[in-house]
């Protein structure tokens, strides 16, 4: 009321009702103005909303629509008849981001150090890191992941990954290999089919939030596609009978090292491959370079007498001497310029049949001396000598085969019995085709073949590859330098080697021994190559490789059901003794 | 005195206003569903909440029940105590604005000084203030009235006090604040009769003021008009605009279902304050947030029409009073909703009644209790009662 009697004392032109208190048309406007205001959001609304909502979800999913990968599992490895060599299994791994996980109170941090077996200090020293992202461990078995994420630890997190297992563990880990924590072939057959084992990782679609925390799965955009299995050539029990023979007779012998390849004649397929010493894949922690070496490929050595059936051949091939020819050995020495070779047991005449069988190196040397250089190159290079077999290993050596043109009579002497050239033990079994099979070298495989029959390169004829048989045959009779390598029930062939190791540009007194052999004689099916490197003691190739030979070959030929072909006789009384 | 006003024998118009009521507080219910929504994964990501989850909906939830609380004491206030003791208020708003200012007593977040630590929580001055000046611009005005054609006695006398005002506000600085307090000044100033040219005049200049600024600067015409198109910097000055954007291109008609919001994980920053509608539009889609908007209209059509009813019962303060919180109510929500949907450049605002944040909420309830109070007192009135 105070109000009003001021008000109409201070009256001036206007109309009294108006002044009396507020002009209408005012609020009126403010208020339409108002509203008009928050009708116009109205329409920004529906616009942003309705109308324009294509373009900005195509930027919000541009912020936080991202593809991820979905990991294909590595293929697995496996052997001719499909038992397990390399699984993958699903583990997780760990991670944090450190910064989070310092929350973690003491109770909790024991409980994790205790469940990733690891101590509180190591645990504190990852979790120190000013990293945004550290793997605490890798490769967690999924239930321990499991109570792990239990535990809701703050910025602890895990991710699913692969661990490759190798059931047959080091008895295989040669051929095999491993795979690296991201599931990288490192070595072997791992190594050799990174690339159809790996498979094409797959797509998915899924809404990340600022953090990068997967929030919602959107579809999939691209379905993984799984590694392709490895079916091996290697078969299993073949596998198992060189390892263990290998391991015992490197034991036996107290040798370095050593090596056992079985090939298939007939498809060139390897059934088995053995190194020792070995490892074991599944625990790679205490890992020297000795144990990871595939000797039986990557290692060439001067294999010695296993090469003089090569040299008889050529010399039957070009028709300079018989399979009776007589060769004087005698007496047991040759000089070749200043060099002077002999034989270990002095022979006098000697057959070519004879020079095999009794392993003469005199014999030998002479029936080299008999053909152009160049032959004899052509030959070795024919069978393989100084180029990769082409398996597809890392790290396979094609051994030393100098170019003939510098070759020196002496040289050439010496190459006809194995030294002076170097192979590796793959090589020298593959060679041995050409006598198991009517002459022809074939290419190698490590996977299982489908198609049985391949050909190979004719290097001999089929009357030679025969020939050359029968005295490899005559190699393991009593007169032989291997009747330790004898087969019960089957009619093997086969040769030692013996050979000086070279250290340098000197040859030791330290020894390769070696055989290698083929059965049945009557139609070969298996070349069993052994190579025992520095046995101690004994180290004569017919009784230091022959009688691993022997076990490998026989366990070999049965296991593959391949039915014996020595006179019965002969056969009835050991196999009667071993099935008592 | 409201239980004696309900228990009234005739009551053929009802005792309060109904609309008001439930507007206000489907809003405020509203607010604390969806700042709890908003918040959930930034408290659970948090450090400083601790990783909890609830840690923004415990806090909102306190904050709104004090609100209601002082609202319904507020109620039993009558306007006249306000009208009385509006100068005084003002001036202790003025006093708390310098006292934020004051190294060691305001503190600092991001920059900005806005808040003064109690303890168990932080008052936001600016807050009050906005309160406080609707209570005080309408009292000078009505005491303004009779000389309301006088530039010099009825205008310049305000325009010190919004100066006073206004540099405390942008020293924190507070521009959204800043904003709401001289759109409420004015707006009362105009609504008590103060002459329309010098409102013509006033625009006419600010206008000539963006244009001088467009001209001279490139650099500060980009800052002022940066968000119209965010997608130029879309990482960075337009970087929580662009996110608001495309959360609103989310929601579409229906939204994508409550809590299931990507924008509030972690890429909208404030989403749980000055950019919920932003949570609300992804969530709940265009129908959301036109019931907001809707709401928000309903308010600011009570607070005009609760005013002119005391126009017409010759009630000048309490209706420039009523008028005023409406207009606070209508700017701050206009500005809050615009910046979210790239309307107006990104300042500093909260979604009144709904946003987290104590000292806003205590007010807008405050304010809100004032308003049913007026109308409450236009009611009496009207039955031929006393007050």
């Amino acid at each position: 009321m105070v109000v009003r009697r001021r008000i109409q004392g201070h009256r001036f032109a206007e109309s009294p009702v108006l002044q009396l208190a507020l002009q209408g048309w005012r609020s009126r406007m403010v208020g339409l103005v108002l509203i008009a205001a928050l009708g116009l959001l109205v329409l920004r609304g529906f616009y942003l909303q309705v109308i324009n909502n294509d373009f900005l979800q195509e930027k919000g999913e541009s912020r936080y629509l991202r593809d991820i990968e979905v990991s294909a599992s590595r293929g697995r490895i496996v052997d001719r008849n499909g038992d397990m060599l390399a699984v993958s299994t699903p583990m997780k791994s760990i991670w944090a981001i450190p910064a989070d996980a310092r929350q973690m109170g003491l109770a909790q941090k024991q409980q994790l150090a205790a469940l990733l077996e690891t101590n509180l200090k190591e645990l504190d020293g990852k979790l120190g890191s000013d990293k945004t992202f550290i793997f605490l461990k890798r490769q967690v078995p999924p239930e321990v992941a499991d109570q792990v994420a239990a535990l809701k630890l703050p910025g602890v997190h895990d991710e699913k990954e692969y661990r490759r297992y190798y059931p047959t563990a080091d008895m295989t880990a040669h051929i095999v290999g491993f795979t690296g924590v991201d599931d990288k072939g490192l070595e072997g057959v791992e190594l050799a089919f990174q690339n159809s084992l790996i498979g094409r990782s797959g797509a998915r679609s899924v809404i990340k939030d600022r953090r990068g925390r997967i929030v919602e799965d959107v579809g999939a955009l691209k379905p993984p596609q799984d590694g392709k299995d490895v079916r091996l050539a290697l078969d299993s029990k073949v596998q198992y009978l060189a390892y263990s023979q290998l391991k015992a007779a490197v034991a036996d012998t107290h040798a370095k090292a050593g090596g056992v390849v079985v090939m298939d004649v007939k498809t060139g397929e390897i059934l088995a491959l053995a190194n020792w010493p070995t490892y074991n894949p599944n625990n790679r922690e205490s890992l020297s370079g000795a144990q990871l070496r595939n000797r039986a490929v990557t290692d060439s050595f001067e294999p010695g007498s296993t090469l003089k059936p090569f040299t008889a051949a050529l010399a039957l091939e070009k028709g300079h001497v018989r399979f009776d020819s007589i060769v004087n050995c005698a007496p047991g020495r040759l000089t070749i310029g200043s060099a002077t070779i002999s034989d270990a047991h002095p022979h006098g005449a000697l057959t070519v049949a004879q020079v095999i069988q009794k392993s003469s190196n005199v014999g030998a040397a002479k029936l080299a001396l008999a053909f152009p250089p160049k032959d004899m190159w052509e030959m070795f290079d024919a069978v393989g000598f100084g180029q990769p077999p082409r398996l597809g290993f890392p790290g396979e050596v094609g051994g030393r085969l100098r170019p003939w043109k510098n070759w020196r009579p002496i040289e050439q002497a010496t190459m006809a019995y194995g030294h002076g050239i170097s192979v590796s033990l793959m090589q020298l079994a593959r060679a041995y085709t050409a006598f198991a099979r009517d002459g022809e070298v074939i290419p190698l495989s490590l996977v299982k073949r489908d198609e049985p029959v391949v050909h190979g390169v004719p290097v001999f004829s089929p009357q030679t590859a025969r020939e050359l048989r029968t005295m490899l045959e005559m190699v393991v009779s009593p007169e032989g330098t291997a009747n330790k390598a004898r087969v019960p029930g089957y009619r093997v062939g086969g040769k030692t080697g013996t050979a000086h190791k070279l250290e340098g540009h000197a040859y030791v007194n330290k020894y390769v021994a070696s055989f290698i052999g083929l059965a049945p004689i009557s139609d070969p099916r298996l070349i069993v190559a052994v190579m025992i490197d520095e046995p101690a003691g004994a180290h004569y190739g017919g009784d230091v490789a022959g009688p691993v030979f022997s076990q490998i070959m026989g366990g070999a030929l049965r296991t593959l059901g391949i039915p014996p072909d020595a006179p019965v006789t002969m056969a009835q009384a050991p196999i009667a003794k071993e099935k008592l | 005195m409201l239980m004696s006003a309900l228990d009234a024998p005739r009551r053929q118009v009802a005792e309060i206003d109904y609309v008001l009521l439930w507007s206000t507080l489907l809003l405020l219910f509203c607010g604390l569903v969806m700042v709890y929504s908003a918040s959930i994964a930034t408290a659970e990501g948090g450090r400083f909440t601790n990783h909890q989850p609830a840690y923004f909906l415990v806090r909102h939830g306190i904050f709104l029940s004090i609100g209601l609380v002082a609202a319904a004491f507020v109620f039993q206030i009558p306007l006249s105590l306000w009208q009385k003791y509006a100068p005084y208020l003002f001036m202790i708003g003025v006093l708390l604005l310098a006292i934020v200012l004051i190294p060691g007593l305001g503190r600092d977040v991001n920059g900005a000084r806005r808040w003064l630590p109690l303890g168990f929580a932080n008052l936001q001055p600016s807050e009050l203030m906005k309160l406080f000046a609707v209570l005080y611009a309408a009292d000078y005005t009505a005491r303004k009235m009779p000389v309301m054609h006088d530039l010099k006695q009825a205008f310049l006398p305000m325009f010190g006090a919004m100066v006073v005002v206004g540099m405390l506000l942008l020293k924190e600085p507070d521009f959204g604040a800043f904003v709401v307090i001289i759109a409420i000044a004015m707006g009362i100033l105009f609504l008590g009769g103060l002459k329309a040219r010098l409102f013509a005049i006033l625009i006419v200049g600010l206008l000539a003021a963006f244009t001088v600024l467009i001209i001279v600067s490139p650099y500060r015409r980009d800052r002022v008009f940066g968000f119209m198109d965010p997608w130029a910097d879309a990482f960075g000055r337009g970087y929580q605009l662009s996110h608001s954007l495309i959360a609103f291109g989310r929601g579409e008609l229906f939204g994508v279902g409550l809590g299931a919001s990507v924008e509030k994980l972690f890429y909208l920053p404030e989403a749980h304050t000055d950019f919920l509608l932003a949570v609300i539009a992804e969530e709940l889609g265009f129908a959301g947030v036109l019931a907001v908007i809707v709401l928000f209209a309903l308010l600011v059509q009570r607070a005009f029409a609760i005013g002119r009813q005391c126009v017409q019962l010759d009630r000048l303060y309490p209706a420039l009073v009523a008028m005023g919180i409406g207009i606070w109510i209508g700017v701050q929500s206009f500005i809050n909703m615009g910046v979210n949907m790239g309307l107006l450049p990104t300042k500093g605002l909260t979604l009144p009644l709904m946003s987290f944040g104590g000292s806003g909420i205590l007010a807008n309830c405050v304010a809100l209790a004032i308003l049913l109070r007026v109308d409450w007192e236009n009611r009496q009135l009207m039955r031929g009662g006393k007050l």
